[in-house]
Formats: structure tokens, sequence, C-alpha cells
């Protein structure tokens, strides 16, 4: 770790953070109020017929519920698109885009290793997605608080849903920031992430809006985040330990092939 | 004491061919030979040049030497600690310019210095005066570096080399950009690190540079070491042009030590002196010159000689 790089990697995302943070705590925001005024007549709908049972429960979330509406606020693509900006467009740009850039030259000429850097970047990344993911929830809390409706989701259960949500944004971090340390240009680290996140995206939503398809959610990161489940006490300690998993085997990656790699001049 | 050392250090990249041709994988990588087998020492204190035309393997060299790449054979240390095993304690102690450099353009150069001393880990006593130096006002280091003119981002990238003091500065085509009042400037800092003991290591193309700074040179080719030694004897072992107009005839040069390629006609004589000029001085004695030049050694037809010598 070095604190001046760690530093200065949080001064050069500031404006972005309160940016996108803002942004996601209004989105949370956003789905209590829905749910606590128009709930009921959307229910109303859904049992009228006129459409499949499957979009109630679009990525394991509704809006017939706080936990299943504050579950939507997370899986929903504005959250996804939102919190990629660090998960995904930070990471993948971390090294691969100073590399490009011919600024990680100047970097690398302090008396930092290669595995140091790595790290300091890692944790700077975590702790965006620490704060993006708290916004989101923050702005979940504030809206149930303004709807009257926070007496329905147990606050306990949230610091568990946190947690949960920190490491499934991390651990695309963490493949964001692998890709990042295997490439010298920007476009090969951000479009591997951004595939990735994208398939495993399609995966989760088709599972479950078609059972057919629910073969394909073990396969995809998304399934190990289940908000409504947490949110309700039947959260599983499997989630976090897979996305936990993840995270580990993509830093071991990183760890081990950054180091090794010649870093030739940019061109 | 030597700053800079290595032995055989070799930098090939490629896999080259495979070892048992298959037909159906027809294109393996070339080997390419960027660095062959590189002996160089740079004595403590000294401006060391490294020169040689692009591709010839400079960067390699410095790459190599501050741990962007691995060497591929042999080894090398800087200020007595191995270029491998202590490279993050070796950029402790230097200071690195790199060629072309790029820079953070959000920040103001200010801010960057700063941020780079701070990732240096030791503070910069040397920024002030070399700011001053380069004529780098406070005004001007409160501006983006992405309105910064090619000259002034060079100007920066010196200062973030040197403002922390480094025992070793490593440069590379550090006047690249720089006018005619900024290089003077710069090669009185030289100058000033060198009275206080400061090693420098710079690669240039500009041979009038090196040839008014450098100690001793290194001239690189196609990744090997073609020669190193002193500027002074570079420029004594190189042939002078010698041109005459005379009133009479011409003085017997054939078979005087160091004369070469002797021509007359219409009263004229050219000839090229090697090395010991006396013998050749003597020979004229008593001729009938009515003019005389004697062209001085430069490096650039010093260096240019070295590479016709290795290119045959």
């Amino acid at each position: 770790m070095n604190g001046a790089l760690f530093r200065q990697t949080w001064r050069f995302q500031g404006v972005k953070l309160a940016v996108v943070s803002s942004a996601l705590a209004v989105w949370g925001m956003f789905l209590p109020i829905i749910y606590a005024r128009f709930g009921s007549q959307f229910r109303a709908v859904l049992e009228s017929g006129l459409f499949p049972e499957q979009f109630a429960r679009f990525g394991g979330g509704d809006i017939f519920s706080l936990p299943g509406s504050l579950a939507l606020s997370f899986i929903h693509p504005i959250a996804i698109i939102l919190t990629a900006v660090f998960s995904v467009g930070f990471s993948a740009g971390a090294i691969a885009g100073e590399r490009q850039r011919g600024t990680l030259e100047v970097a690398l000429a302090r008396p930092i290793s290669r595995r140091g850097f790595y790290l300091t970047l890692f944790a700077a990344a975590f702790g965006f997605v620490a704060v993006t993911v708290a916004s989101l929830m923050a702005g979940g809390i504030a809206g149930s608080l303004f709807a009257g409706v926070i007496g329905e989701i147990a606050v306990r259960n949230l610091p568990l849903l946190w947690l949960n949500g920190v490491l499934l944004f991390g651990s695309f971090t963490a493949v964001g920031l692998a890709a990042s340390a295997s490439f010298d240009r920007l476009p090969p680290a951000l479009g591997l992430t951004i595939g990735i996140v994208v398939v495993m995206y399609f995966f989760d939503v088709l599972g479950s809006l078609w059972p057919a398809a629910e073969v394909l959610q073990p396969y995809s990161l998304f399934h190990y985040l289940k908000p409504k489940a947490i949110l309700v006490g039947d959260g599983s300690l499997l989630d976090p330990a897979v996305l936990a998993a993840v995270i580990v085997a993509a830093t071991a990656w990183a760890l081990v092939v950054f180091p090794r790699r010649d870093l030739a001049a940019p061109s | 004491m030597y700053a800079i050392t290595t032995a055989g250090l070799t930098k090939h990249y490629g896999r080259g061919p495979l070892p048992v041709p298959l037909p159906f994988l027809a294109v393996s990588a070339p080997r390419v030979r960027a660095l062959d087998s590189l002996d160089i020492a740079v004595r403590a204190g000294e401006i060391f040049g490294f020169l040689g035309p692009n591709g010839a393997g400079k960067s390699t060299t410095i790459r190599l030497l501050l741990g962007y790449l691995h060497p591929t054979a042999g080894a090398g240390s800087i200020l007595g600690l191995d270029i491998v095993r202590d490279s993050v304690a070796i950029r402790r102690r230097i200071g690195y310019l790199p060629g072309g450099i790029a820079l953070y353009d959000s920040l103001t150069g200010e801010q960057l210095l700063s941020y780079l001393a701070d990732l240096s880990g030791r503070p910069p006593v040397r920024r002030a005066d070399l700011c001053e130096r380069l004529e780098l006002s406070a005004t001007t280091l409160r501006r983006l570096v992405r309105d910064y003119s090619r000259g002034m981002r060079q100007k920066i990238g010196i200062v973030q080399a040197l403002q922390h003091d480094p025992e070793l500065a490593i440069l590379d085509e550090p006047t690249e950009g720089l006018d005619p009042l900024m290089q003077r400037a710069f090669y009185q800092i030289l100058d000033t690190l060198k009275a206080e003991g400061r090693t420098i290591f710079f690669s240039s193309h500009v041979l009038s540079e090196v040839e008014r700074v450098c100690d001793r040179v290194a001239i690189i080719r196609r990744g090997r070491l073609v020669a190193m030694e002193d500027i002074a004897g570079l420029l004594a072992r190189h042939k002078r042009n010698v041109n005459m107009r005379l009133s009479g005839p011409p003085p017997r040069l054939d078979g005087v030590a160091g004369v070469s390629g002797i021509e007359t006609s219409d009263g004229r004589l050219s000839c090229r002196v090697e090395g010991d000029i006396r013998p050749f001085l003597a020979a004229i004695v008593g001729a009938p010159i009515a003019d005389l030049t004697i062209e001085p050694a430069h490096l650039e037809e010093a260096f240019l000689e070295f590479y016709e010598d290795a290119a045959s």
C-alpha cells in the first residue's frame, strides 16, 4: 500500500464518486416511494393476468414489497450502470489506462513495487465500491423513511446486504483490475470486463424470467447477491463466500502476472 | 566505486522458432535481440552519455536497469544494489526522466510535482532551485499540465526527476523540446550536480551536447556495445581534416605516422590526421604553406566512424 498513490487516486476520482454516489442515492430513494405509492396497484395489475408472473421477479426484485423494491434497486440496469463506473470503468483503466497514456512510467519510477501499486489501486477501488453501494442503500433507507414504510424491513439485515453488495461489485472490480494488469491498452481490458458483466447479467436475468434458463444462473456472479432474501433474514453466507473466492482468485492472478510482465516503452 | 554496472545484460523478445517444427503452427514469434550481453560500468560522480540510433537498445537498457523489463540473461547493479532483486530500493535513490514523458494532464504543474515527490517519499529539496533555473514561475506551475507546451512538459519532467536530489539521475533524451537557452540552463544544472558528486546517466541523439557535458560515453548499436571510453580519448583517436594552400611544392607526407588520405591538386593539399599530431607538424615544417586549416574532431564524426566500422 502506498499512501500517496491512494490519496491521489481518491482525489482524481472525487468528483466522479460524488456524482455517481448522489445518482445512486436518488435512484435508491425512488423505488421504495414507488412501492409505497403504487405497489398495491401494480400487484392488482399483475394478479389480473395481463402480464406473465415472471415479470414480477425481475432479477429477484419486485415492487410489491419493501424488500423486493430495495432488491430491484440493486439489480436494475440503472444501478448496474452507475456502479459500473467504478467496478468496471475505473478498475479496467487503473493500470492499462495509465500504461496506454504513458503515466505508469512516471509512477513506477518511484519506490513502489508493482504489487504495492496494484494493491493500492485495489484498496482505492474497493473504497469506491463500498461508498457507491452505501449510497444506494442510504437512498433506499431515506426513501423508506420518507414513504413511512421503513418498519417493513429489519435494519439488522442491512450490514449483510451492504457487505454482499460490495462483494458482488467488488468481484467485478477485481476482475477489471486483473484484466487491467494483464493488458497494455485500455480497450482489451475494458472490453473483457464489460463482456463478463454483460454476459453474467444476461444469464441471471434470463434465468429469473425463464425457468428453463435457471441452469445458467449459478454461472453468473449476480446470482450470489439476493437482496430480498437477505432483507427478510434468509440470506446465505455461501453467497458472499463465492464472491470472496472470485475476488481472491482474480487478485491472485493479478499479483502473479503484473510483477512478471515486461513493460516495454509506451508507443 | 561504480554507480551502474552491467555484466552480460541481455534482453530477447519472442520465443523464436519452435524446437520441433509443427506444420499446423506455421508462424512463431520471431526472437528479437533487443540487447546482447551488455557490459558497462558508470563511475560514481561522472556524467555518462549513452549513444545510439533509434532501436539500438538504449531505452531497453534503461528499462532493464529500472525494472520495467526483466533480463533474459546477465546481471546489473545500481548503487551496489541488484537491478532485479532490489528494484524498489534502487528507485528510492534515483531520479528518472523517461523519453517523451507523459504527465497527468488534469493536475497543475505544482500538484504534479508534489504528488510525484510524495510518491518518491523524499522531500523536494531541489525543486525551487530547478524551477528558477528552468524559468518555471509560480504562475506557470499553477496552470494545468494539459495547457503546457512540449518544452514546458520537458522542464517539468526534468524537475520531477531531480527535485528529490537523487544520488543517480537516469535521463532519456533530456533536452528534447528545450530551446537553446533552456538547454544551456540544463547543462548548468548538470554541472552543479556533478560538482556535488551526483552521477548522471543520459541517453541522447544530440552528439554536441554529449560532447559538451559528458565525461565518458558508451556507444551501442543493434543491442551491442560498440565502444565505451572517455570523450577526450574518443576525440583524440578521431581523424582531423587538414587543408592547406601552397605557394610551392607540397611537403612529403607519405609514411608520416597518423596521416592518411593525402590528395593534392591546384596548389592545394588535403589529408586526414589521426592521433598524435606532432609527427604531422614536424613533417610540414619549412613547407611553402600559404594557408592551413585543421578542423577539430567532433564526436559526430567519431560516432559515425564507429558505426561505419561496426557495419563493415
